[in-house]
């Protein structure tokens, strides 16, 4: 089966069709779309921000990221939920556009980012957990992770703009 | 006037049209309002669920309210400016909307609970400090007002 295909199909799919067919259901979505985003980027920029340099509740980065992370990833997994749902109401729109085909690349571009600040600097945690400033990896994660996830809201602001089908 | 003739008289404002015509301004607006929110609800969060004795409840309440409590305010004034410009660019959406109304009453709220019962735990310096009377409802309370906001934001576009 082509993607082409595959995408017409979710379309055409009993979810689908429940979506596009009871007008609250799509704005309900959405709703929780921007619950989860608001809840992940107001977590991940407390980190963030710790990262860099500015004072938290927590002294200790390591401290604030077990504190704050289950609700980053809960909000997370809300928002790829949600966001699902949306693409399933209009998969070949979605798939057709190229603000949203740029936030999936700068989504997976976080998650990068992430992993090599996993991978690196935080593994040697406990020899600056509580540093103000912390090392310069670690600010440089911070600056990107911030960077990364503004431009990924702005990206999904403009995808309700270009987005070819509207219901 | 009528909300509605004022309405059609700052839809043709030079300024409203202007804000229509170039293509990037609403979406940016949008998105910094969006980032206000953001900053707004992590630190309602943070704040409210320490208060509700949830998290770092090995720190007093003050010195985790202290933290947040700042950035309120300012993320307030930035959400009141882009909503504000977000009026003046498509008025019908919004003045003759009651379910902009009915946000805009929500947020007055929000911020009363914050001046409310945020403002008092500023003094609550011991860790296990008894805190303010009906501070975790309230705690409760203002997250669900913020969720209700987002909630009649997104829903202004579809009434």
């Amino acid at each position: 089966m082509s993607l082409q295909n595959m995408l017409l199909a979710l379309y055409e799919s009993d979810l689908s069709l429940w979506i596009r067919q009871n007008p609250p259901v799509f704005p309900t979505i959405e709703s929780f779309h921007v619950i989860a985003i608001a809840l992940v980027f107001g977590t991940i920029l407390i980190v963030d921000l710790r990262l860099i340099g500015f004072a938290a509740h927590r002294r200790s980065i390591d401290k604030l990221i077990t504190e704050l992370l289950p609700v980053t990833w809960g909000a997370f997994a809300l928002a790829v939920v949600t966001g699902l749902l949306m693409f399933v109401a209009n998969a070949p729109a979605y798939m057709n556009n190229a603000q949203f085909l740029w936030k999936m690349v700068v989504i997976a571009a976080a998650g990068i980012n992430m992993m090599i600040f996993h991978a690196t600097i935080y593994r040697r945690i406990a020899d600056w957990d509580v540093m103000i400033p912390p090392p310069n990896a670690a600010r440089t994660a911070g600056v990107l992770s911030i960077t990364l996830w503004l431009t990924v809201i702005y990206l999904g602001r403009w995808i309700g703009f270009t987005l070819d089908t509207f219901f | 006037m009528s909300i509605q003739t004022f309405s059609q008289w700052l839809y043709a404002t030079p300024l409203a049209v202007a804000f229509r015509e170039m293509v990037w301004f609403i979406p940016t607006v949008q998105t910094i309002h969006i980032l206000a929110i953001a900053i707004l609800v992590g630190a309602a969060l943070v704040s409210n669920l320490r208060l509700a004795g949830i998290i770092a409840t090995d720190e007093a309440p003050a010195a985790v309210v202290r933290r947040y409590l700042p950035w309120m305010g300012p993320a307030l004034i930035v959400l009141l400016s882009t909503g504000l410009l977000l009026v003046i660019a498509e008025p019908g959406r919004t003045l003759g909307n009651t379910v902009f109304w009915v946000k805009m009453v929500l947020v007055l709220s929000g911020f009363a609970l914050t001046r409310g019962f945020q403002k008092p735990a500023l003094a609550l310096q011991p860790v296990g400090a008894a805190p303010v009377a009906l501070a975790k409802p309230a705690a409760w309370l203002s997250l669900a007002v913020w969720a209700a906001v987002i909630f009649c934001g997104r829903f202004i576009a579809y009434t």
